[in-house]
């Protein structure tokens, strides 16, 4: 196979900046926000917006957003790795921990030990709840303190930063607990099952 | 057969490519054109476009679309690139790259936004900025072949130092009465500009656009919300949607 | 700095060297329609979304995915459940 000619002079803006310990392997850091959607970005109207927890037929859990605004918020400054090859670091996100919405549902832990988050626009994306609690997920309303622009997934947006960015759902209006594991968009169309971008688990069959 | 149906051929597997830059010509302060010479370059139509792929010394490598500007006549393939501000590869196209460089190319791609003298006329070609490239194709073809076909472009430019290959296609227009060539300049326009000085609206498409009774083919290209604004004043000014081919380039061309 | 958001959005057109690792031939002249709403137009002329990740064409008319693609190292997918049939000219 031919070895690709090197581009004199080219190199990535991407530059790995002696943070190694905080970049996952293929991954390069950028300062953008590159945006990246499957599909329009939704028109949403926030008197009409609602979020909820749903197990089979029941709801657990519904908020309207000054609910949602009610409930215990958490801010966290965080890494991001998308499975396209960029990272982000030290982004902050506020919004209600995965833990928090549990406690709002009176529940002491997760019913069925998956989620598949189901958004505005069809996109879904399936997770294993070991990896939401414990402070690892929210529904995140703000990036940076101000509320997070549509195309980057406002009015809420899931957020698992320790997994590919993919699982971070734009959108998101409901988790739905499922007793065995699902596969969402991408899951179910070459992308791997669970994301975790430190054993670079991108495809369906790494 | 002519010799651009020969070219073209039964279909195949893109391969990657070498393209080695012969020349860089400077069109505006922020615009190149790159002169690239493809060993095996089979050949394109105009309108047709390239991938390139530019590879790191740390092997992390980069991928974009660029439109040939140059017309099916010559060997020579031209890309026309606008550095884009923050861009990852533009910046290295126009600023850095230099003749003997090499990168990889794989085209030429794409059947849907083509025009040749052969699908006749009148011709309508609207661009907001670069997406004057894939034009550029077609106007050379169309002066290459000595085609009479009726033809207007419609440019839109932020300035007139912005604007595109303005001297080549002033000389293309005055030498050949069938062209129409008129520009918008939407921020600044020079003394005495006599061109329209806004953003391309309907009144101007029914001014400078072919009546609907001469069932013009009409191609537009630039960013999306560009092409899909001109696409619906076309509509309402009652093109058929049939006759109206539009491309849209977009920031990953960054 | 794009000034609209929906610039990030392409077509078929800049889908077409992905898709013709695929398709040998070019889709991107091939009429399609959508099985949802009916609409056909050139496979070219399709809103394309997820660059990078994937090829995702969706419906002008009414957003619906009509084609999925996506390259990995282990191989390619494609979908096309959305769209109700190709119609390719005869060369």
């Amino acid at each position: 196979m031919d070895v690709p000619p090197i581009s004199r002079g080219f190199s990535s803006r991407r530059r790995e900046q002696g943070l190694a310990d905080r970049i996952p392997p293929g991954q390069y850091v950028t300062t953008d926000f590159p945006v990246l959607s499957a599909g329009p970005t939704p028109q949403i109207n926030l008197e009409e917006w609602t979020f909820a927890l749903q197990l089979n037929g029941w709801v657990l859990g519904e908020w309207k957003w000054a609910e949602f605004q009610g409930l215990p918020q958490t801010t966290i400054k965080t890494d991001i790795h998308c499975v396209t090859k960029w990272s982000k670091l030290d982004t902050i996100w506020q919004g209600v921990s995965f833990d928090d919405l549990l406690k709002a549902v009176d529940l002491g832990e997760a019913p069925f030990p998956y989620i598949m988050a189901h958004c505005d626009g069809g996109y879904t994306t399936n997770l294993p709840v070991v990896d939401l609690i414990g402070s690892k997920g929210m529904i995140a309303t703000r990036y940076d303190g101000s509320l997070i622009p549509p195309a980057h997934g406002g009015p809420a947006r899931l957020l698992v930063p320790h997994l590919y960015f993919w699982k971070s759902a734009k959108w998101v209006r409901r988790l739905r607990f499922m007793e065995d594991d699902e596969h969402g968009f991408w899951e179910s169309f070459g992308y791997h099952k669970h994301g975790d971008p430190w054993k670079e688990q991108r495809y369906d069959g790494d | 057969m002519t010799a651009i149906e020969r070219r073209t051929g039964p279909a195949r597997r893109l391969e990657w490519q070498r393209a080695k830059v012969r020349q860089v010509v400077v069109e505006t302060s922020r615009v190149k054109s790159l002169l690239l010479q493809i060993n095996g370059w089979q050949g394109h139509l105009p309108g047709q476009h390239v991938d390139i792929r530019l590879t790191a010394k740390d092997g992390y490598q980069a991928q974009r679309s660029y439109s040939i500007a140059s017309p099916s006549e010559d060997e020579i393939v031209t890309l026309t690139v606008e550095r884009v501000e923050n861009g990852e590869v533009s910046p290295y196209l126009v600023e850095e790259l230099r003749c003997g460089d090499q990168f990889e190319l794989r085209g030429p791609i794409g059947g849907y936004f083509v025009w040749t003298i052969a699908i006749g006329g009148p011709l309508c070609l609207i661009s907001a900025g670069s997406g004057i490239a894939p034009f550029m194709a077609m106007l050379r073809h169309r002066d290459r072949r000595n085609s009479r076909v009726p033809t207007v472009l419609l440019y839109s430019s932020r300035s007139l130092e912005d604007a595109i290959y303005r001297k080549e296609l002033d000389a293309m227009a005055r030498s050949d009465s069938d062209l129409r060539v008129v520009g918008t300049l939407t921020r600044i326009q020079p003394e005495g500009w006599a061109g329209y000085r806004r953003r391309i609206d309907k009144p101007m498409l029914a001014d400078a656009c072919f009546p609907l009774d001469r069932n013009p083919r009409i191609y537009v290209c630039g960013p999306t919300s560009f092409v899909e604004d001109v696409s619906s004043f076309l509509i309402d000014l009652g093109h058929d949607a049939r006759t109206i081919k539009t491309e849209r380039f977009g920031p990953t061309g960054g | 700095m794009p000034e609209n958001d929906l610039d990030f959005v392409l077509d078929g057109n800049a889908a077409a060297g992905a898709l013709q690792e695929i398709f040998v031939a070019d889709v991107t002249t091939a009429l399609i329609q959508c099985d949802a709403c009916g609409s056909v137009g050139a496979l070219g002329s399709l809103p394309f979304y997820a660059a990078r990740m994937g090829v995702v064409l969706r419906c002008t008319d009414c957003a619906a995915i009509l084609l999925r693609a996506v390259r990995t190292p282990h191989g390619r997918w494609l979908e096309m459940r959305g769209a109700h049939c190709l119609r390719f000219a005869l060369a």
